[in-house]
């Protein structure tokens, strides 16, 4: 009989930012400690000093061999790793190269041990791009630094999950002007197989996926943009074909009210501000970001590090525990597989 | 008290009719608006009296719909447009805006219309209501607002495909809206000094060139030149943060550059309450944010709430303007 707890592996995130008053107060909570056994990795100064800032404290065990985490441990286990504060403490609330140097540290080991078998999913509290890049990391964002790291070569992409809703897109961190010409046929099965492969790991057996249009009112039959008739529509047609439950292409301006009467469960958008305008505003606090198509489970809150707050302890945690829940499944669907 | 509201018919095969008629029936008594068109085009049923003048709808509006009767040259068939009574749906907007101008109705609002019906049934050479009316009142740039009790949003670019967006969004086009805009609010929404906020046109509104030069090359530089001159414009701002519901309460307007970034958050907040306001006409326009919907026309089962906000918009907003 295994031990059915996944084993997550949680990292603290830009300690300028909020992340260890997140992981105190997610962690406070014995039901999240419930649903897992846990790695944290980081530096325990910094953890102290969420949990004094969140006001929440939680017992854990203090290891030097990350092999205690498949030791079915009792208690969150708790590992010093990365590179160390600089003197006089980290710099708070402003992005730096050391801040920067201690998540790509901290995360790259929590990595190595899920694509190891060591554990099954990562959960990271929330990077900062600026620190990350100032310490050297030259992707555009984390999602490709660990498709780079565990060497794997497949489409990746961000999928956000919002309440039960799940979205990914097929253009991303790109000015407007460059979204037609990048919106292709082959991208948008790719993301409409992403996500539903993330989903079918999610535990949702029978996911359906809408698929945005990408002009006013869907191209209006082709009197304001083509590409619903010439490259969307035709798309969606071939994903059916092989066999995903795809739909669409519908109006972006209407597709969310269908997933908000559960028509839909995930939504593959073409565009950045496309999905996030409606998902922040159906459900600012509890996004999550799925880092899809990768080989292995990794979650983060959707929000940044909130400069502007750390601190206060006012800092709100349900999109981390969004995460962690999320993750939780993942895992334990990974850790299954491991074992069957 | 300001004088009563013109509602035109639209197209009769649409469900304009019975919107009309269900408006009235949530309405009477405390919104005074009259109905032009033809009568024989009402659900049968209909309480309705024929009135000769605008003026009469303020009393006859408690007991019956007021029409104010416009002969058609056919019956209407729900779902199906007739070419024959396309100049009678031009003439119940030509009659409506020759009423407001005149100061006998207060403002106009108008009931769907189905373009493609009009120009097989008249040669109707507008791309839509809006630029009709803009020719009516013989101006050359309006702006489209779309309004619901949570927020208000002016898409500055409309109905062009997104690959287009980035070339028609012009310093010109942007300052124009902006200015007609601001001048709307306060004359017909009470606003003294209205607080604008305008979004950005990439990711993050460009993230400081990395995502896009837009914002730095022609926004920003526009919204200075206005703050110099003393409006309270913030932006521009990341599109994504802009519309939740603490953002919303710092500012009376949201200025969009594109039709689904003003879209999507109104339709996300209220799909069937959301109300299309017509600025920088020299009088009030208000409509639905719907079309005929011909694939339910005449079954009764259309929902009004669109055209009884919109009714309610333009009653609102006539105050304001008979306040000032």
């Amino acid at each position: 009989m295994t031990d059915p707890k996944p084993r997550l592996i949680l990292t603290l995130g830009d300690p300028a930012g909020i992340g260890s008053e997140l992981v105190a107060r997610l962690l406070a909570d014995p039901e999240a400690r419930d649903m897992a056994h846990v790695l944290i990795l980081g530096d325990e100064a910094e953890l102290q000093d969420g949990m004094a800032i969140a006001g929440a404290e939680f017992p854990y065990r203090r290891v030097t061999d990350p092999a205690a985490l498949g030791q079915t441990p009792d208690l969150p286990l708790f590992m010093a790793k990365g590179r160390a504060a600089p003197k006089g403490g980290w710099a708070r609330a402003e992005a730096t190269a050391a801040g920067g140097q201690h998540c790509l540290d901290t995360l790259g080991y929590g990595l190595d041990m899920v694509a190891r078998g060591q554990a099954d999913a990562l959960v990271f509290a929330p990077l900062n791009k600026a620190s990350l890049h100032a310490a050297g990391m030259t992707h555009s964002d984390e999602l490709h630094w660990f498709a780079d790291r565990l060497g794997h070569n497949g489409t990746v992409s961000e999928i956000n999950v919002m309440e039960g809703l799940w979205t990914s897109r097929v253009t991303s961190h790109v000015a407007l002007r460059d979204v037609a010409d990048l919106i292709t046929g082959d991208k948008i099965i790719e993301a409409a197989r992403l996500i539903h492969a993330a989903l079918r790991e999610a535990g949702h057996e029978n996911p359906r996926i809408g698929v945005c249009g990408l002009n006013p009112h869907n191209g209006d039959n082709g009197n304001f943009g083509t590409e619903e008739i010439e490259i969307i529509g035709p798309a969606v047609e071939r994903a059916r074909a092989m066999g995903l439950p795809v739909e669409g292409p519908y109006p972006s301006d209407t597709i969310f009210l269908k997933a908000v009467a559960k028509e839909l469960d995930a939504i593959v958008t073409l565009y950045h501000d496309q999905g996030q305008i409606a998902i922040k505003l159906l459900g600012f606090w509890q996004g999550v970001t799925v880092q899809g198509g990768l080989p292995v489970p990794i979650t983060t809150p959707a929000h940044g590090t909130a400069f502007d707050i750390r601190g206060q302890g006012k800092a709100h945690v349900g999109p981390m525990r969004a995460a962690w829940t999320i993750a939780s499944t993942m895992g334990r669907r990974a850790r299954s597989f491991k074992s069957s | 008290m300001t004088a009563p509201i013109a509602l035109s018919c639209g197209e009769p095969a649409g469900i304009g009719p019975e919107i009309a008629a269900a408006a009235w029936r949530t309405l009477k008594g405390s919104l005074p608006f009259f109905w032009i068109g033809d009568p024989r085009h009402l659900p049968a049923g209909t309480p309705l009296q024929i009135i000769e003048a605008p003026a009469q709808a303020l009393d006859v509006s408690r007991t019956a719909l007021p029409v104010l009767a416009l002969p058609f040259a056919a019956p209407a068939t729900p779902g199906q447009p007739d070419p024959a009574n396309a100049q009678g749906v031009i003439d119940a907007i030509a009659r409506g805006v020759a009423l407001v101008q005149s100061g006998a109705a207060s403002a106009i609002c108008t009931a769907p219309i189905h373009k493609k019906a009009l120009k097989d049934g008249a040669d109707f050479a507008y791309p839509g209501h809006t630029e009709y009316l803009a020719a009516l009142a013989g101006v050359e740039r309006v702006v489209m607002m779309l309004a619901c009790d949570a927020l208000r949003v002016v898409p500055v670019t409309i109905h062009i495909p997104l690959a287009e967006v980035p070339q028609a969004l012009t310093a010109a086009l942007l300052t124009d809206t902006i200015l007609i805009t601001h001048a709307a609010l306060r004359r017909d929404f009470g606003l003294a000094a209205p607080r604008l906020a305008v979004a950005g046109l990439n990711p993050h509104a460009g993230e400081g060139g990395a995502m896009g030069h837009e914002e730095i090359e022609m926004i920003i530089p526009v919204l200075d030149a206005l703050r110099a001159e003393g409006m309270d414009i913030a932006g521009p701002m990341s599109a994504d943060t802009m519309f939740h519901a603490g953002a919303r309460a710092r500012y009376d307007a949201a200025i969009c550059m594109y039709h689904d970034q003003a879209l999507i958050p109104i339709k996300t907040l209220d799909f069937a309450g959301g109300v299309n306001v017509t600025l920088g006409l020299p009088f009030i326009r208000t409509s639905p944010d719907h079309g005929t919907a011909f694939d339910i026309a005449g079954r009764g089962i259309a929902d009004p709430s669109s055209l009884i906000a919109a009714l309610k918009m333009a009653d609102v907003m006539a105050r304001a303007r008979a306040a000032q």
